[in-house]
């Protein structure tokens, strides 16, 4: 599946993209030319030759500010998509193995996670235990959770009914068995697609609570935290706002591109494997196949 | 059989199709290669061919109704006098279902889930014919009571989920005769139904040809559904029209080698309707290969495989308790083959299931191999499965194989289950495995997906076989498969019987395959077996009202309209419709 | 596969049923939908109220600082009740919600079911005009995007679509801002005017920051409203209602929409807590002291009662308007069952 997936160029685009965020987030601090946090008599300075993407209000580098605000935003989604994956897929698939009173369960939980209005209780967390990053990214991470949970039960109980697992049964397949041979490998690339969408959510979520100053204290730099900002000088500098915003959007695409390029990939792979001749014979035989009803 | 002064000599010819070519412009491939056909009024005219045969698109292209990119592309097709190639979408509008309408397979699928049946009839009758809402209602219940539905009001107020396929085939069938049109498309309308309800839909289709003038076109892939209400059958394969005549004629001499493999299918694994005969012979057949029959070096115990004794099964509780199987006991001896027989929804398949420890036993016992296994706990179940004494064949093959798994991999993994032996002697059991159902060893590294639907259902018996058991359910086992593999496989279930002597139960709701292969047959009926005997005598004799309706259904190339008022009595007195 | 088990019902039990057999069918709908929207309900309140305990708390050092002795804590949590069992607190708490008092704020001492109840009208305003402008576009671009299935528009519509659900809403709404009010001057920047003075100021205060909410609901309406229809426009009932000899509206108003028109409606459900959280962020940008502005205000504080009183409001109106969908649901498509 990896090798069709980095055939896609959306995949290759998405991927080369990611990398150079990756750098951007650990080389960060070290490539800023100016002290993030020391202003200077210059403010809300226009790009120049000296400062690339100009100063804010009190005279800050603003490329500066925004490289050493990657770092936190980034390894902080890459958290909250950590917890919301472990959070939400172990219990997903245990739910269709672990009876009926956990799954019924469970499945109120995760009702009730989907119905709280997710900013308004993040907020909410965050601020009440404690105004700290590590707080907001559990709290995110949590909230995120409910959707790994639905798509990895959809896919394991699509498996888990199949006859090709009754049969495993039959021969007497321990369920640890039937995750392992049959399961797993079925359920793997809907997480991925899952992953890779929750990342781009996860950045927006960081960067929203951060703009509204939750999570964090100023003046640590953040691309959330630089938006504020910059919202207050909009009529000085209007297009401030854009340079965050580009990354932001930047990181986001390509995770939703990756996110698209791994459904594609897993959906050739699938149909590959589940009819590698219709797959690979012209248009005419599925056209013939749809028309015919009685090829079912 | 194509010249124009024939075509326009034909007065009474209410359909007329002329050398009818059709093409899929996408691919740019002919899909249908020239079909001529001329259906008088009040004449059945009939269809046989695999699925891809071009059947169902010569059927579409009738309609009007071909899919995106597919197309006419020569030939004419003339409906009462007027060729339809140049109607506009408004003159199509008006002409379907006021002078040509159709059925499908797949009832079920026809009809809107979200609006109740008898809202559907009405809505042709008043967009159609402007009646009145109560005026429309009273003619749609006319209608549900005209092709015999008990309780028409009743059936006027369900959804589709709430009716059962052949009640949902009935109620199309009355939208599709509402408005009076002359021609009847049946595509496939019987297929995937029980045998018992198909006979009624298609004596329904007769009866309804007689009242009030139908002119039928018949399309099945079953040659004896054809050929038992057409005056003239085409047979179809690949798009080509392979042969074309009187339906006596296509019977007794068929020309083409396709038309003589159909009919030796329903001589074979059919019943004659002279069926009271000795079991027919098995066919010659390729050499057998593998030697040494197992059963002679086992002991000759007469212990059974399979002991079952008044085994009940029930799903849900409270008001939702239904009742599976009830009272059920069978015995099967080492080496035997039994059939069962039913309906969808007798218990063929819960009774399989229970054997399985699958289905909630309520009542009863099952006893393999000597062995109670009634009340297994989870772990002593899946020990008593690593022992591989029973194994399941499912119906569809391509379900039942991981798609993910090669065939050497789904193949072997009973034994991997079981563990204890090292890759080599698992690499050896499941070559010699595969070469005994008849597979080619290159095709060990296959996905199911690379393998046809024959070969598919070959590796699901060699891993079914592959634990040695001494007892294989079969659970529909060649229902999804075309006549040819059906015959081959049966073929294989015949030989596998005789060389590796494991004992089988087969269940299928076509009472000709299990005819065919079986030693002894159980009829269910309603969750109870209603008759149990030598499958020759429950053929040639049947007891039991049901299974005289069930042996008096089964499509069979020769039977005429006194089975038809015979099974109409036995319907009147099961209740069924 | 085989067809459904015969339903071999008696008759004439089946026909004396019709009438009970419809009311007993809605009421067996309405208790699988309860059933499911108790536990949520109660869950939320639930874990809104854990919450609160578990932050440690207190109103007293609102009050007195963080200096305070310990007697002077002790008087003042007794006062407020909170030196009780958790479960009687949250039974208690839960008790007066019923009855529509969310307490009072530690911080001012007002109630906070009067306080949110004044800003209610803000949030509501821009999660309302939101949500009509994501249905409206939404169905539009999804029913334009069917009926082009596969050709341009559809493409077009779809590529936008997955542009639009891709941005968040705070860059839109600063970029809205930036353009509109900032850069055009035709749209007031901030702040808030009820509708008592009039429609046309109003909305003009409205209109940025609901469009800025709308777009992701848009784009979900009009992708699952696409993919619904042509679904159901390949779905075998539309051949037979075509052979049948009906017209294509009728096709499409009767019997393609009302099957295809369901994951949209269904997507709507999952979106409207979006819509209410996404209100936090927006009522931040345009300045308007809706109950988002109010929760965050809150959180930073301390004032559990007051968040507490956020959280338990945004769980009813979640709860009640996916009650509303579901609703709509089962009378649209009465053969499917569902969650939330």
């Amino acid at each position: 599946m990896i090798r069709t997936l980095l055939r896609l160029t959306s995949a290759r685009v998405a991927l080369v993209l990611l990398a150079i965020i990756a750098v951007v987030a650990v080389l960060g601090p070290v490539l800023a030319p100016y002290d993030p946090l020391k202003g200077s008599g210059r403010t809300l300075a226009g790009p120049s030759a000296k400062h690339w993407l100009g100063t804010d209000y009190i005279g800050r580098d603003v490329l500066s500010r925004i490289l050493a605000g990657a770092p936190l935003s980034i390894v902080s989604t890459l958290e909250v998509a950590g917890i919301a994956l472990v959070l939400g897929t172990i219990p997903g698939i245990l739910s269709v193995y672990l009876g009926s009173v956990v799954e019924w369960l469970s499945l109120r939980v995760v009702d009730t996670f989907i119905a709280l209005p997710f900013l308004v209780f993040a907020v909410a967390m965050t601020a009440l235990l404690g105004n700290g990053i590590t707080q907001a990214m559990i709290v995110v991470g949590m909230l995120l959770a409910p959707v790994f949970y639905r798509v990895s039960r959809a896919a394991t109980m699509s498996v888990a009914r199949s006859q090709y697992v009754e049969a495993a049964a039959i021969a007497g397949a321990s369920t640890a068995w039937i995750v392992r041979s049959h399961v797993w490998s079925k359920v793997l690339p809907s997480i991925a697609v899952t992953l890779a969408n929750t990342l781009g959510i996860g950045l927006v979520v960081i960067s929203s609570l951060t703009f509204l100053g939750i999570g964090i204290q100023p003046p640590t730099p953040t691309w959330g935290g630089i938006l504020a900002s910059d919202l207050g000088y909009l009529a000085q500098k209007p297009y401030a706002p854009v340079f965050p915003t580009l990354l932001i959007l930047a990181a986001v695409l390509a995770c939703n591109l990756l996110a698209d390029a791994i459904r594609d990939a897993a959906g050739e792979t699938g149909r590959a494997l589940t009819g590698a001749k219709t797959a690979r014979s012209n248009r005419t035989r599925r056209l013939a196949a749809s028309a015919d009803p009685s090829r079912s | 059989m194509t010249s124009s002064a024939q075509v326009s000599a034909d007065r009474d010819a209410v359909l007329t199709l002329t050398d009818v070519r059709i093409h899929n412009d996408a691919a740019d491939e002919e899909l249908v290669h020239g079909v001529s056909l001329r259906l008088r009024r009040g004449g059945v005219v009939g269809i046989v061919g695999e699925s891809g045969s071009g059947k169902s698109l010569t059927c579409k292209a009738v309609l009007g109704v071909l899919p995106e990119h597919v197309e006419v592309s020569g030939g004419s097709i003339e409906l009462l006098g007027r060729d339809v190639a140049g109607l506009s979408p408004q003159e199509w509008t008006a002409l379907r279902g006021t002078s040509i309408s159709a059925v499908f397979q797949d009832p079920a699928s026809y009809l809107n889930p979200s609006i109740r049946v008898g809202k559907q009839v009405q809505e042709v009758l008043r967009v159609k014919q402007g009646l009145s809402r109560a005026a429309a209602k009273q003619r749609a219940i006319e209608l549900l009571d005209a092709v015999h539905l008990h309780d028409p009001e009743y059936v006027y107020e369900q959804y589709v989920h709430e009716l059962s396929g052949g009640m949902l085939q009935r109620v199309l069938i009355a939208i599709a005769i509402s408005l009076e049109p002359e021609v009847l498309i049946a595509d496939e309308a019987t297929t995937a139904l029980d045998t018992t309800v198909q006979a009624g839909i298609l004596d329904l289709l007769v009866e309804l040809k007689d009242r009030i003038g139908l002119s039928l076109v018949v399309v099945s892939h079953d040659l004896a559904v054809v050929a038992q209400l057409c005056d003239e059958v085409l047979v179809m394969r690949d798009g080509h029209v392979v042969e074309q005549g009187p339906t006596s004629e296509i019977l007794h001499t068929p020309q083409h080698e396709y038309t003589r493999l159909l009919v030796a299918e329903h001589e074979q694994y059919g019943l004659n309707s002279s069926a009271t005969g000795p079991r027919p012979p098995a066919p010659v057949s390729v050499p057998v290969l593998v030697p040494e029959p197992r059963s002679s070096t086992m002991p000759a115990s007469t212990e059974p495989v399979l002991q079952v004794d008044g085994l009940g099964v029930h799903f849900g509780r409270g008001r939702g308790r239904k009742q599976a199987l009830e009272g059920a006991s069978l015995v099967i001896r080492p080496g035997e083959t039994v059939g069962v027989i039913g309906e969808s929804g007798a218990g063929k398949s819960t009774l399989a299931r229970a054997v399985l420890g699958l289905a909630p036993v309520s009542a009863g016992s099952v006893q393999v191999a000597g062995r109670d296994i009634t009340h297994l706990s989870g772990r002593e179940r899946r020990a008593f499965g690593r022992d591989g004494v029973v194994q399941y064949v499912f119906q569809d093959p391509l379900r039942s194989l991981d798609p993910e798994h090669t065939v050497a991999v789904s193949v072997a993994e009973p034994l991997r289950i079981r563990g204890g032996l090292d890759r080599a002697a698992i690499d050896e059991a499941v070559r010699r495995q595969v070469r005994a159902v008849r597979l080619d060893e290159s095709l060990l590294d296959r996905f199911p997906g690379e393998l046809s639907g024959g070969q598919r259902q070959r590796v699901a018996i060699a891993r079914a076989l592959i634990s040695s058991p001494r007892l294989l359910i079969l659970d529909e086992p060649v229902s999804a498969l075309d006549s040819a593999n059906r015959v081959a496989i049966l073929e294989l279930l015949r030989e596998l019987r005789s060389t590796v002597g494991v004992a089988m139960l087969f269940i299928s709701h076509d009472l000709g395959s299990v005819a065919g292969i079986s030693d002894r047959t159980i009829v269910l009926y309603r969750s109870r077996i209603v008759e149990a005997g030598d499958t020759a005598r429950i053929v040639s004799a049947p007891a039991h009202p049901y299974t005289r309706l069930l042996v008096g259904s089964a499509p069979t190339l020769t039977s005429g309209p006194t089975d038809r008022v015979q099974r109409e009595r036995l319907r009147a007195g099961l209740f069924v419709s | 596969m085989s067809a459904p088990p015969p339903a071999l019902t008696a008759p004439s039990a089946a026909r004396r049923g019709v009438a009970a057999h419809r009311i007993g069918r809605a009421v067996a709908s309405t208790a699988r939908l309860l059933a499911i929207f108790v536990p949520v309900f109660l869950l939320g309140t639930f874990l809104t109220y854990l919450l609160g305990h578990l932050s440690g708390r207190s109103p007293a050092y609102l009050q007195l600082g963080d200096a305070a002795s310990p007697q002077a804590v002790a008087a003042i949590e007794h006062k407020w009740g909170l030196d009780r069992p958790f479960l009687v607190q949250y039974g208690d708490w839960l008790g007066s919600v019923l009855h529509g008092d969310l307490g009072t704020s530690w911080y001012n001492g007002l109630s906070v079911a009067h306080a949110l109840g004044q800003r209610a009208a803000i949030t509501l305003s821009a999660a309302g005009v939101a949500l009509v402008l994501g249905i409206v576009f939404g169905f539009a671009l999804g029913a334009l995007a069917a009926h082009f299935h596969t050709r341009w528009p559809d493409r077009a519509i779809t590529t936008f679509t997955t542009v639009i659900s891709v941005l968040p809403p705070f860059i839109v709404g600063i970029g809205l801002a930036a353009v509109f009010a900032v850069g055009l001057q035709i749209l007031p920047a901030a702040g808030y005017v009820p509708i008592q003075a009039g429609l046309g100021p109003w909305l003009s205060h409205l209109i940025l920051p609901a469009i800025a909410l709308s777009f992701d609901t848009a784009a979900d309406v009009a992708r699952q409203l696409r993919n619904g229809l042509v679904s159901a426009y390949r779905g075998n009932y539309v051949t037979g209602a075509i052979v049948r000899g009906l017209g294509p509206r009728r096709i499409f108003f009767v019997h393609v929409l009302r099957n295809g028109i369901a994951p949209a409606l269904a997507v709507l459900g999952l979106k409207f807590p979006n819509l209410l959280g996404g209100a936090v962020i927006i009522e931040a940008i345009f300045g308007l002291s809706g109950y988002g502005v109010y929760a965050s205000q809150a959180a930073v504080r301390g004032d559990v009662p007051a968040v507490q009183g956020v959280l338990v409001v945004s769980v009813v109106l979640v709860v009640v308007f996916n009650l509303l969908v579901n609703i709509v649901l089962n009378r649209v498509t009465p053969d499917a069952d569902r969650g939330v």
